[in-house]
């Protein structure tokens, strides 16, 4: 076990609403537009999807980036803006209106421009009886995480409970190995690029089929573990020769260009600190106990 | 002479005002290499840059070079970035400078217009700027499978691109910038503003020539479709005009804005050094321009260090 800063982090509350799917008012068009031109009407980020979760497959379903589980977002920009920056992936998610008040779940991602979502999971039971606008409070706790021997590693949007999770170990001299589903190279990362990295995700630009074959990246699920090559997410998102950001697939594919499943960025190093390891299976989903979607059908 | 639609296009007029740079009291941003720096180089009158001088080196961030434009009210904000073409005609129609004119140059967070400077000595912040829009719906007949974006008639004459007897377009470009590079702005759509391409591997950025780069030059994306988005596509090949200056944000740099784009390979990139919209247009003498001051692969909080990385000054 690497040596962290856990014990100097404070626990704050930040707090949103269960969130509802928006579209533009009149005249604007419902549609996205695919990145071969056609029109689509899909349903869009945000409210409870109640068949879609963390450990599904991210590729396939008929919306425009679906995010699984329950979509939370605070009414006021800046708030919003703290929940998107504070909370953590692993971190608890607690009901404190409606039915389900008192039902507790975990945070499994946050979503890019535009959307702006905290992505939490909650068993289906507890999905049955939330409401849009009922009040979830997250416990943030991991920002500022550190890992005391590794200055040049950094964390992010991360909690202490998926950083022992994902088993970070020590690689050669200065850097770490992490094991990751898939490696992803700069070239197929595309929104995001430009924007804030202690916040959102970038994405895996689908639009390419072939080079996602060519890559193994098209049989990613949510909650995948994954590496992106070459990016550099220290302060923003970028590309950088020799950096490394390993990320959390937190919400689905779109047909629009440019666009694809999201990832948000939990390490990042430049200078080749971080050394990926390609493994089997590595999903959140059965790292933090979530429960498989198999063991989900059954109960 | 490439057969068009433009006799067919619609000429309107479109307004901006030119506008201040803004300032807040959270100013520090970070670089791409964690240091704080004060960003300058937005909206204004720029008094010391226009369109085909260097895209590097300034001591500044997103330099907008000549005039820069908006509108207080979002429908017409919205007209001035969708409807503006590159190459338009427009007029100051308000204050002492009025009458004066230029021509748009780029749709970044505000509309560029270039201006002879001596026309424009007494033009003051809030004056109004009339654009002459024209140029969206722009076709090319025998290229069904190029998409053209916010370019006029009179830049596309002055890009000087050629019907190829296989079919496709050649476009004379001045550099190709890989697909890896392309970074801010994937998230919106063509006809919006620009794409900036990433400076923050400085050394690649110089073993590119890219550092070398002008406002104003028309350059080549491989493999990357913006006809509906901006995205990766084994193939395809995008033709963008440089309309700002570089950046040290992670995943920003000079922006690339969308002049066309073929999915299909219908485009085929042409290199000419001197494809700058500011001599192929007749705004000013290349012999005028200046080149990026000091190093090449600096910009105003970056600096090489003996390794080839970079770390901050600022």
């Amino acid at each position: 076990m690497l040596r962290d800063n856990r014990d100097q982090l404070v626990g704050v509350s930040v707090q949103g609403e269960v969130s509802c799917p928006e579209y533009p008012s009149l005249p604007a068009s419902p549609y996205v537009i695919a990145a071969d031109g056609t029109p689509r009407l899909l349903p869009s980020p945000g409210g409870i999807v109640y068949n879609v979760r963390v450990g599904d497959s991210a590729y396939g379903w008929v919306a425009d980036m679906v995010q699984p589980g329950v979509s939370i977002k605070a009414p006021a920009a800046a708030a919003n803006y703290a929940l998107n920056t504070f909370a953590c992936l692993g971190n608890d998610a607690l009901v404190l209106s409606g039915a389900a008040t008192g039902a507790r779940g975990t945070v499994t991602g946050k979503s890019g421009r535009f959307a702006e979502h905290v992505i939490c999971h909650f068993a289906p039971d507890v999905l049955e009886q939330l409401a849009i606008e009922d009040k979830i409070l997250v416990r943030a706790c991991g920002r500022s995480l550190a890992l005391a021997d590794y200055a040049d590693v950094q964390l992010k949007s991360i909690s202490p409970a998926l950083l022992d999770a994902l088993e970070v170990d020590a690689d050669r001299p200065g850097a770490v190995c992490v094991p990751v589903v898939a490696e992803v190279p700069a070239f197929l990362v595309g929104a995001g690029s430009g924007l804030l990295s202690e916040s959102g995700c970038v994405q895996i630009q689908s639009d390419d089929a072939g080079a996602l074959d060519q890559y193994g990246l098209d049989g990613l699920k949510l909650g995948d573990v994954v590496a992106l090559r070459d990016y550099d997410s220290r302060w923003g998102n970028g590309y950088r020769q020799g950096a490394t950001a390993v990320g959390v697939v937190v919400h689905g594919d779109s047909p629009r260009s440019g666009y694809g499943p999201g990832v948000t960025v939990v390490m990042t190093a430049i200078g080749n600190r971080i050394s990926p390891k390609v493994v089997g299976e590595r999903n959140i989903a059965t790292l933090l106990g979530l429960g498989s979607p198999v063991e989900a059908a059954a109960a | 002479m490439l057969k068009t639609n433009a006799h067919e296009l619609v000429e309107v007029s479109i307004y901006g005002e030119v506008w201040p740079p803004s300032a807040s009291h959270a100013q520090y941003q970070a670089t791409s290499e964690g240091k704080a720096t004060v960003g300058l180089g937005m909206a204004g009158i720029s008094f010391t840059h226009r369109v085909g001088d260097a895209a590097f080196g300034w001591e500044a961030d997103h330099l907008e070079p000549g005039v820069s434009i908006r509108s207080p009210h979002d429908g017409p904000e919205h007209a001035l970035h969708y409807i503006a073409c590159m190459g338009n005609d427009a007029v100051v129609t308000t204050g002492p400078s009025a009458g004066a004119r230029g021509v748009v140059t780029g749709a970044h967070a505000h509309i560029m217009v270039d201006f002879d400077p001596t026309s424009i000595e007494l033009l003051g912040i809030g004056d109004r700027i009339q654009i002459r829009a024209l140029g969206t719906g722009l076709k090319l007949f025998d290229h069904p499978e190029v998409a053209v974006h916010k370019t006029s008639p009179r830049l596309l004459e002055g890009m000087r691109c050629e019907s190829r007897s296989d079919g496709t377009l050649a476009v004379p470009v001045v550099a190709e910038i890989p697909s890896h590079l392309m970074g801010s702005g994937a998230e919106l759509p063509p006809i919006y503003v620009d794409q900036d391409f990433m400076t923050g591997d400085r050394a690649q950025i110089a073993e590119l020539g890219l550092d070398r780069l002008r406002l104003g030059d028309i350059v080549a994306v491989r493999d990357q479709d913006h006809t509906w988005g901006r995205g990766f596509y084994g193939g395809a090949v995008t033709i963008g005009l440089i309309i700002h200056g570089d950046s040290a944000w992670t995943g920003h740099g000079p922006g690339v804005l969308d002049l066309m784009s073929s999915r299909t390979g219908g485009i085929v990139p042409v290199h000419d050094p001197d494809a700058n919209i500011a001599w192929r247009l007749g705004l000013r003498d290349r012999a005028d321009a200046t080149v990026a001051p000091g190093s090449l692969v600096s910009s105003y909080a970056l600096i090489a260090d003996e390794e080839g990385g970079m770390s901050g000054v600022a």
